[in-house]
């Protein structure tokens, strides 16, 4: 062994690093490592028992003096500060007929300069200020970050917050927008991912919910800068803000910068909208969207899924986990991947929705004699977690990852900050990850077979495949018993058309 | 790659490093060559651990192109210990196996050549068949059936799952295969245990199914995406000698014929201790993470050779390139022009010229997009592999443009950097970047992990500490230097893609309706000439162009008809004042 330790001019640690010089110094290693035997097989190691304290909420959780929340989490090995504001606004609030009003003022915010400051004028400080700031508007929160070195804090506060108070909403860019939006809009019916999870949001909300309002030409055309105004002042003022700050700061200092910078700034305690449910009733069947110049089909199948805070959340992750969603040692991927080579991914989620049941998603790509079979092992496998129970080592591999990989949550200060900053705007009950091990911990056979028969449903199942349909529909003729249609118990199969990409106008006839 | 796209692996790739702060890399090195890095730091009880093999696609050759990332699947199918009830009979079965391999080969040579010499239509359909071939094929599955009831499934995975292993995947690229995972702390025995069992016996197991998985990969990513394909073709097209030419995922042909002998071959020079790094980053304790090392990845044996470098480099480029295409996709161009590899000292210079281009307040933002309304979005940047290097600008038309204006827009920009000195604030700026974007680069120990891997693949881990500065460095001079040494019309090679006609026949200009898609390209050429084109010129050109349009043939007039518009109407613009 030739064991080469390199000085280095400055530790990022410069405890442990000197610590580890001096253990070194002191081990006759090589010695003791060739006197050790290597077990036959690694069931054989022995481990030290780990024991892990998640960090509490409350620790990191301060209240400005305008009632703003803010988590800080000080972390000094790098001279970075990462600031974060969780704004409670969302694109669900978009007024009808003008879909794209939130996403366009998020962007709009941070690109079209401020009230004292042109765009250019704004980009160009925060460039020259390597400092990384963003803002967007999401389905159900908007988000504004600022990540840069600590020396530069001030000056880039200042920008951050005269972003979010002061924007400009400059028309040039406004114009640009709209036209790169115009753009990517009229691609919408190139890529079969983009074909799928456009038509899978339909099939699982309905039409009418405002997770599947598609922006038109009509809808962009129509917002102006009034609107974004509008938006703007509704809803960014400090009572919708949650604050998540990381990094090398000083807590004490920085709750004062932000005092000083939401100073003043009217405090609206005017309601926020509440997120809507979807009304729509799933009709269970294959439904298809034909797309002639590819060489594999997308397949999604499933159903609603459950709310975010059920109770049976746990066993339904770990239910899940052994289905689809493990990986390798999940079901679904060894049989349609490993088993039989008929994808590359292959593997399921099952949706926890805050504000309303997310869905059941099972999904694959395979090229398209060999699609129909693919579904076929996929069913399979979810009539077979209903109807015997798992066994003891795939229950024991899904609970000890789940218990194992759980620190990883908080693997940094910024993980930390943010968790925590969501899990107040989300209202995730305080005890969440205090208790989340035990619960894990607690779940059986039983509760995994009563949870997968509770809410998998497999006469509910909806079927969508992208791609060539004709293709698809042919099968392979070496294994004649996998067919699309033998899979629609109706004898149906639905063609879902291309819609006209700028007006969302499906063709009646296809 | 094993589960994620190669994106992440470029964007880590991406990530700079300033001078301001050293990483503290403990490096040790065994006696088999096999080398080790070690950085120590506090924070959530977990190891992020890799190991790099310094071997990609660039190291391949025709006939087996495709195997450096096939392999990687392979290595995760266990090995003597892992993965199987009984490994005599396994080992027996897979020779089995083998030999029917080889008659099948020979069956499917026969059909391959069958359909070369148009004998028959396709040499994948069965009914062309030989009694004996589905003989060889019957016999083959139920081979397969008897391996996979020997097999403990996936048992790899499952160990690593049920330990607390999570992120566990792999990447291969033109010149690196990296395996990694994050691992509880108290587990880094069983990283060593495992890694150490894939790199001594490992056990190709379904290999023949795992061909077919790579095929959906390739399906996945290069044929049924809009311009996968045509991507595969522009980088074929770039590279002349070089193995850069051939796509890391491999050629179908090769990836249906490549044998488990050459996948065994290629893993005992290729994956040897002394072709190999690894890396932990995290809760780590160097004592005792060097004990063992000593003691698992000490028992591999030196490879039979050392692997040697790539012979063939590529030829200069002496006459520019073009490809064109028509792709459901939005109208642009890409532009490449052969530079430098990795760590040469143009490669720091070509990535400050990139930044300059890139960005909101970067150059061609700046004059393509918000000056001249040519373009919707535009960018640069500098990729220095291994052995070879490239520089590539690119851009969207806005709608109406064409992509040979933004074409031409782009040498605009390009000329400013031969011609002017760029001013040192905006130098400042992108170094101030660089400088702040050191720091993020090394905030996560994964991401740490990795970018120590792929230095040492390429130069050595300490390039982190050292090329910081050589980007600091860079002055307004070597900048214009590095743009007239290499940004030069025959050094170039040019990919244009036009939006595909819609099916029903519509087109996106109705001023080109009628045109076939021949005139359109001339068109469109055309209108990136007029850009650049004076009044007096055009006017000169429009006078030589009734001339010939006198006496076109019928079915030219109306391409002749649009042109002259074009030209009218631009001379208009010109003479009007508009530019």
């Amino acid at each position: 062994m030739r064991p080469c330790m390199r000085n280095q001019q400055r530790n990022l640690r410069p405890l442990s690093g000197l610590l580890a010089l001096v253990l070194l110094a002191l081990s006759p290693t090589s010695v003791l490592a060739q006197t050790q035997q290597i077990p036959a097989h690694p069931r054989e190691l022995k481990y030290t028992t780990l024991t892990y304290t998640p960090p509490k909420r409350d620790q990191y959780r301060h209240v400005l003096s305008n009632g703003v929340v803010a988590y800080f989490v000080e972390d000094h090995d790098l001279p970075l500060v990462n600031i974060s504001t969780l704004v409670r606004t969302g694109s669900y609030l978009d007024p009808a007929g003008k879909e794209g009003l939130a996403a366009l003022t998020g962007t709009q915010m941070r690109v079209g300069g401020t009230t004292s400051k042109s765009a250019d004028e704004f980009d160009e400080a925060a460039d020259f200020l390597a400092a990384n700031i963003t803002n967007f508007i999401g389905p159900t929160q908007g988000n504004a970050n600022l990540n840069l070195l600590a020396k530069d804090v001030d000056q880039g506060l200042a920008l951050y917050f005269d972003m979010l108070r002061n924007p400009r909403f400059q028309e040039d860019r406004i114009k640009l927008a709209k036209s790169q939006m115009l753009q990517n809009m009229e691609r919408r019916n190139d890529r079969t991912d983009a074909i799928e999870g456009r038509e899978w949001s339909r099939l699982m909300y309905g039409t009418d919910h405002f997770s599947t309002k598609e922006t038109t030409k009509a809808s962009i055309d129509g917002i102006t800068r009034e609107d974004m105004i509008a938006f703007h002042q509704r809803y960014y003022q400090p009572a919708g803000f949650i604050f998540a700050v990381s990094g090398d700061f000083n807590t004490k200092e920085m709750l004062a910068k932000l005092e000083a910078a939401t100073k003043g700034w009217p405090v609206n305690k005017q309601a926020v909208p509440s997120v809507p449910k979807p009304v729509n009733t799933l009709v269970a069947g294959v439904y298809t969207v034909h797309k002639a110049d590819v060489n594999q089909g997308r397949v999604s199948i499933g159903h609603a899924g459950a709310l975010r805070d059920s109770p049976d959340s746990y066993a339904l992750e770990i239910m899940n986990d052994i289905l689809g969603g493990g990986g390798f040692t999940s079901r679904i991927m060894s049989r349609v991947r490993s088993d039989e080579g008929l994808a590359y991914s292959a593997g399921s989620s099952f949706g926890l929705g805050v504000y309303y049941p997310g869905n059941f998603r099972a999904s694959f790509q395979s090229k398209n004699p060999t699609a129909s079979q693919a579904i076929d092992i996929v069913m399979e496998e979810i009539n077979r977690v209903r109807a015997t129970k798992v066994t003891d080592e795939e229950l024991e591999t899904a609970k000890n990852s789940a218990i194992e990989v759980f620190p990883r949550i908080f693997a940094t200060a910024a993980q930390v900050a943010s968790t925590f900053a969501q899990d107040e705007y989300t209202k995730r009950p305080a005890d969440y990850w205090t208790t989340y091990r035990d619960r894990i911990r607690a779940i059986t056979a039983d509760d995994v077979q009563r949870v997968a028969q509770k809410y998998l449903q497999p006469d509910k199942l909806v079927v969508l495949v992208v791609g060539n349909i004709d293709e698809i529909g042919k099968g392979n003729p070496d294994k004649p018993q996998y067919s699309l249609l033998k899979i629609a118990k109706d004898g149906q199969i639905r063609r879902i058309p291309l819609p006209d990409p700028l007006t969302m106008v499906y063709p009646s006839n296809p | 790659m094993k589960k994620t796209s190669l994106s992440l692996l470029a964007l880590l790739l991406c990530v700079q490093f300033a001078a301001a702060q050293k990483v503290p890399v403990q490096e040790m090195v065994l006696d088999n060559g096999m080398r080790l890095l070690l950085v120590p730091r506090k924070g959530d009880p977990n190891v992020a651990a890799g190991w790099v093999a310094r071997v990609g696609s660039v190291n391949e050759r025709p006939g087996i192109t495709g195997l450096s990332h096939l392999f990687e699947h392979m290595m995760f199918k266990g090995t003597h210990a892992v993965g199987t009830k009984n490994i005599d009979e396994n080992l027996k079965l897979i020779k089995e196996m083998d030999t029917v391999r080889v008659e099948l080969r020979q069956e499917e040579q026969t059909l391959i050549r069958k359909a070369r010499l148009g004998e028959i239509s396709d040499n994948k359909d069965p009914k062309y068949r030989s009694q004996r071939h589905k003989e060889l094929l019957a016999r083959f599955n139920e081979l397969t059936k008897r391996e996979k009831d020997l097999m403990v499934k996936d048992e790899f995975d499952r160990i690593y799952t049920t330990a607390g292993g999570s992120g566990m995947n792999a990447g291969t690229s033109t010149d690196f295969t990296v395996y990694f995972i994050n691992v509880p702390a108290n587990k880094l025995e069983l990283w060593f245990w495992m890694e150490s069992d894939r790199l001594r016996n490992p056990v190709f197991r379904e290999f023949y199914s795992e061909r077919d998985v790579v095929h959906e990969e390739r399906r996945l990513r290069t044929d049924s995406t809009p311009t996968g394909k045509f991507n595969e073709q522009y980088e074929s097209m770039f590279w002349q000698s070089s193995p850069y030419g051939w796509p890391v995922v491999g050629w179908p042909s090769d990836l249906e014929g490549i044998t488990r002998e050459e996948a065994l071959d290629y893993f005992a020079v290729n994956y040897a201790p002394n072709n190999l790094t690894a890396c932990l980053v995290g809760d780590v304790d160097p004592v005792r993470a060097k004990e063992l090392a000593q003691q698992y990845f000490g028992r591999l044996p030196r490879g039979p050779r050392s692997p040697e470098p790539v012979r063939t480099s590529e030829m200069p480029q002496l006459a520019e390139k073009r490809m064109v295409a028509w792709a459901e996709t939005v109208p642009q161009v890409r532009v490449r022009y052969h530079t430098v590899a990795e760590g040469h000292a143009d490669d720091f210079t070509l990535d400050i010229l990139a930044s300059l281009l890139s960005g909101r307040t970067g150059r061609l933002y700046k004059s393509l997009v918000l000056q001249q309304s040519v373009a919707n979005s535009a960018g640069a940047g500098q990729d220095g592999r291994k052995y070879e290097g490239l520089f590539e600008l690119n851009g969207v038309a806005k709608p109406g443009k064409t992509p040979e204006e933004v074409e031409q827009a782009l040498y605009k920009e390009i000329e400013r950097m031969q011609k002017e000195l760029v001013d040192a604030n905006e130098l400042q700026k992108v170094k101030n970047q660089y400088a702040a974007n050191n720091f993020r680069g090394i905030q996560s120990n994964f991401g740490l992990m990795v970018q120590l891997l792929l230095r040492d693949n390429n130069r050595g881990w300490e390039t982190i500490n050292t090329d910081p500065a050589r980007h600091q460095a860079v002055t307004p001079e070597d900048i214009r230097r590095v743009a007239n040494t290499h940004f030069k019309p025959e050094n170039r090679t040019i990919a244009i893609y036009y939006t595909k006609k819609k099916a029903d026949g519509a087109v996106d200009d109705p001023a080109l309706a009628g045109l076939t898609d021949q005139e359109k390209i001339q068109i469109g050429q055309m209108k990136g000439m007029l850009s650049q084109a004076k009044a007096e010129q055009i006017k000169m050109m429009l006078s030589r162009f009734e001339q010939q349009a006198s006496s076109a043939p019928a079915d030219k007039q109306n391409f002749f008809k649009v042109v002259k518009k074009m030209l009218e109407d631009r001379l208009k613009q010109l003479e009007g004042g508009n530019q």
